[in-house]
């Protein structure tokens, strides 16, 4: 198998509203960031995988046709990837095939979300749900993650102050990112006295709808031999899909239950066996991991293995996941949490992801990091892609 | 339709600004199947399928996507259950109903898999007695509405009356 | 390439759209005695426009079975899904992929409305875009000063509705396997190659008569395998926008004389929509590679299909119905 690496990461500053650009003038500036940092010009790119997310978010159908001259990719092969909230990253895994098949040496992935823009999200992301079934009851992101830490809480005599416990340290994280949406550290006290949106996740536990662009560049093995590059090596790649039927994901004969994030778990499984990880615990160093809120970073931490079912909670109170603590940092970055531009927050992950073990991200970053892993969910909790990263091709002990 | 607004910019240039709105209608064929279970909220019932391997699926299915083969038999499961997940929303959001309100996904009795709906008929005013009225495990019924529109509005849940 | 289903109906009003994703998919699967369990990644293609749904692959990965697996949605164009499917192939990651692309503009109340929404906000949408409209600009430059005679009525000039192609809701299902990985006899088309690029998006800034993005995804092939470049096709299935635009694409990439174009049927007979009309077209050129298995000579066809307003992108797959080495 031809192996592929990331040589480039580029994000822009997110923050809420850029009222100075236009939708394809953001996804310019997230490429050219990209390409920036990998020391390359569009010329050099062979192919293009673009993210988008719900067209409806950004205002024009088909968008990606849209910016293709921002991105400077006319001409090119260009496809569009869209999963829901793991496009981001999904696109990365569709430019790694590109990579791998063997066509193309250089592919760029490099896209942009003004989630704000829409007055409407969250009723656009209501018609996420079945049209005969479910479209008189109004779900969205939120109200399908609150049943999901309803039931996490259930099973494993959780509370609300656990969830916390994840903003408090994600903040932290971001107050040192200077990239981040929302960067002031919180304490647990005002996680809890902030306003409910639906119980209980309040608005102390929920990401931003976040503005801003970002892009990677992955190239093969050769190319990098050829230009002396030293890229971090995608050591393993997992995707995998659950039931949409939320209502299946609980009861007696249900496969995984809604409150834990078992195929996120058999997505990260085959990453893992890709990459030669036996020991997650021990021998990854940093996990950038979509969570928007902070009860769903509890059930992820547990998917990836870093702590079992129910007991992520009790190593947030030991100090684990954070910066300056023993064992694998979670989202030294501020997560998804902290910054959810929804299109490319998938990217932003395998972009912090490979600064970490390439030593490259500033002050978050995570002391000799050299294993990462970095996830992306999408759709109604559906969606899952996962990834491995090392700074080496050697193996994994 | 459209209107330009402006806006000053740091540095004195003018921002413009568009508003559009995508007024896409649709008229979506639902099939027999969830037509069939539609018509079975005007007459008080709640209809599921049996899949291959045993399941009954609330609400009904032409197929099931784990076994990813057709469903069959007709299951018309109790008009009670219980409350598997829930959760009220405070939070308005534009174009969606305004709060508070509840929602919660029942498992009825004979039922594999359980049913959306809005909680009625509760006092949410105050947050924690909203919560532990609708726990995990609380008896609900199903209602149904006087006048069918002939979609999932047709029917909701209330708390069964504790002793 | 080892088994292909479709389904293209004018209006189909008994069936939601997951039930004929389910079906079609089921039908191919069961050709060939698999289920989904056989099938390592899904690559699916929707439009949510066209189709009403946000985030299309959500209500559509449980149909194509791929709940449990690896699933992608392409959703720039049906075609760039297959050649998608075809990398993962190549790539060597999965061993069979099954590709679903579909659209039901019936659901649509306003289908050209819907493509309206692809039109950017800030100059296009005012003026007023669509596929037609789009198709009927390209058609214009084609006439060179040619008087159009006609009694139909034209939808949009100079095109009538029989220069169109058929509006209708389709499902189109294709599994591709590795070598190795399926039963000889089943196997009835070898993917040769692939190409595709998309060009600008302004209507201004290109020559709409000129195929920029066609001859770029032409030249890919060619350069990478001479002996699949169009002057060795035998067939062509082209979705293009408009009959005019077929027989452009014809002269503009110097095909062998006597070539079989559009064989299987003109593009006002389709039950089709603009999303999925370059995928019927490359499987059709599978079905026309499918009947010339058993002969002894080289045959190959091709299917080209155009995503975005007249013709922005381009994808290009030829197929044979010998595997042969390539780079001849």
């Amino acid at each position: 198998m031809i192996n592929v690496g990331i040589i480039g990461f580029g994000q822009s500053r997110f923050q809420t509203k850029r009222t100075d650009v236009t939708f394809p003038e953001l996804v310019k500036e997230g490429a050219d960031l990209a390409l920036a940092d990998a020391g390359i010009t569009i010329k050099d790119v062979d192919a293009v995988v673009y993210p988008l997310a719900p067209d409806a978010l950004i205002g024009v159908g088909n968008g990606e046709r849209w910016v293709i001259d921002a991105l400077g990719a006319t001409g090119k092969p260009f496809m569009r990837v869209n999963n829901g909230g793991a496009t981001g990253m999904s696109a990365v895994l569709t430019a790694w095939t590109h990579v791998a098949s063997g066509l193309f040496d250089v592919v760029l992935v490099a896209g942009a979300d003004r989630v704000s823009e829409s007055g409407s999200a969250q009723s656009v992301l209501n018609k996420m749900w079945d049209v005969g079934y479910e479209r008189t009851i109004p779900l969205n992101t939120i109200t399908m993650l609150a049943l999901s830490a309803q039931r996490y809480m259930h099973l494993y005599d959780s509370d609300e102050t656990d969830m916390a416990l994840v903003t408090v340290k994600n903040r932290k994280h971001a107050s040192l990112n200077p990239y981040a949406h929302l960067r002031t550290p919180i304490t647990v006290e005002e996680v809890l006295a902030s306003r409910t949106l639906a119980w209980p996740i309040k608005l102390g536990d929920a990401c931003p709808a976040s503005t801003g662009a970002a892009g990677v560049v992955l190239v093969s093995e050769r190319y990098a031999q050829r230009n002396n590059l030293k890229p971090a090596w995608i050591r393993g790649i997992g995707q995998n899909s659950e039931t949409y039927w939320m209502g299946a994901r609980v009861g007696a004969k249900s496969q995984g239950d809604h409150a834990d994030a078992d195929a996120l778990a058999h997505a990260f499984d085959i990453a893992y066996k890709q990459a030669g990880i036996t020991d997650p615990v021990n021998q990854i160093d940093v996990a950038e991991i979509y969570a928007p809120f902070s009860s769903v970073e509890l059930h992820v931490i547990e998917a990836a293995h870093l702590a079992k079912k129910g007991k992520s909670p009790e190593g947030l109170r030991n100090g684990k996941f954070t910066l300056g603590g023993s064992g694998p940092v979670v989202n030294p970055s501020g997560g998804t949490q902290c910054t959810n531009p929804i299109a490319v927050t998938g990217t932003i992950r395998v972009g912090e992801a490979a600064n970490q073990v390439l030593g490259r991200t500033g002050a978050h970053q995570v002391p000799n990091a050299r294993v990462a892993i970095a996830s992306a969910i999408g759709g109604d909790h559906q969606f899952y892609s996962t990834m491995v990263l090392c700074s080496d091709l050697e193996e994994i002990s | 339709m459209t209107t330009n607004k402006n806006a000053s910019a740091k540095d004195g240039s003018s921002e413009r600004f568009y508003e559009q709105t995508w007024d896409l209608q649709y008229k979506h064929a639902l099939g027999r199947t969830v037509s069939r279970f539609l018509d079975g909220l005007a007459e008080g019932k709640i209809w599921g399928r049996r899949t291959t391997d045993g399941r009954v699926l609330v609400p009904a299915r032409s197929y099931d996507d784990l076994t990813h083969e057709e469903t069959g038999e007709w299951v018309e499961v109790a008009n009670n259950g219980v409350i598997e997940m829930s959760t009220v929303v405070y939070e308005a959001f534009n174009g969606l109903p305004k709060p508070p309100y509840a929602l919660a996904y029942v498992m009825l009795e004979g039922a594999d898999t359980a049913l959306v709906g809005y909680v009625k008929g509760l006092d949410l005013s105050v947050q924690s007695v909203a919560i532990e009225a609708v726990k995990i495990g609380s008896r609900v019924h199903v209602c149904f509405a006087k006048t069918p529109t002939g979609t999932a509005a047709d029917y909701w849940f209330e708390l069964d009356a504790t002793s | 390439m080892i088994a292909t289903a479709s389904v293209e109906i004018h209006h189909e009003t008994s069936k939601s759209l997951e039930e004929m994703i389910f079906e079609t998919s089921k039908r191919a699967l069961n050709s060939l005695g698999l289920s989904a369990d056989d099938i390592d990644a899904f690559v699916l293609g929707g439009n949510d426009q066209i189709d009403g749904r946000i985030i299309s692959i959500m209500p559509s990965t449980g149909p194509v079975g791929g709940v449990n697996h690896d699933t992608t949605m392409i959703a720039s164009s049906s075609e760039h899904a297959l050649i998608y499917g075809y990398l993962r192939i190549m790539a060597g990651q999965s061993k069979r992929v099954l590709v679903a692309s579909w659209a039901k503009p019936s659901e649509s109340v306003d289908p050209d409305r819907a493509e309206l929404v692809s039109a950017e906000p800030y100059l296009l949408r005012s003026v007023g875009m669509n596929e037609t409209i789009s198709a009927a600009l390209q058609a214009s430059r084609f006439l060179n000063g040619k008087v159009v005679n006609t009694n139909e009525k034209f939808v949009a000039w100079p095109l009538t509705r029989k220069d169109l192609p058929g509006r209708g809701d389709s499902v189109h299902v294709v599994i591709l396997a590795q070598e190795g990985s399926f039963e000889v006899e089943s196997q009835f088309a070898w993917i040769c190659d692939a190409g595709w690029a998309t060009s600008s998006y302004e209507l201004g800034a290109r020559d709409l008569a000129n195929f920029e993005s066609l001859k770029i995804a032409c030249n890919q092939i060619t350069q990478r395998n001479l002996g699949s470049s169009p002057e060795n096709w035998n067939a062509v299935e082209i979705g293009a926008s408009s009959e005019y635009a077929v027989n452009a694409v014809t002269e503009f990439l110097q095909l062998k004389v006597g070539i079989s174009v559009n064989a299987s049927g003109c593009l006002s007979d389709q039950f089709t929509s603009p999303f999925v009309l370059g995928l019927s077209r490359m499987m059709r050129a599978i079905e026309v590679t499918k009947n010339a298995k058993s002969s002894k000579d080289r045959y190959l066809a091709a299917g080209i299909g155009f995503n975005g307003f007249a013709g922005q992108g381009a994808a290009v797959m030829v197929f044979s119905n010998t595997k042969g080495v390539h780079n001849d």
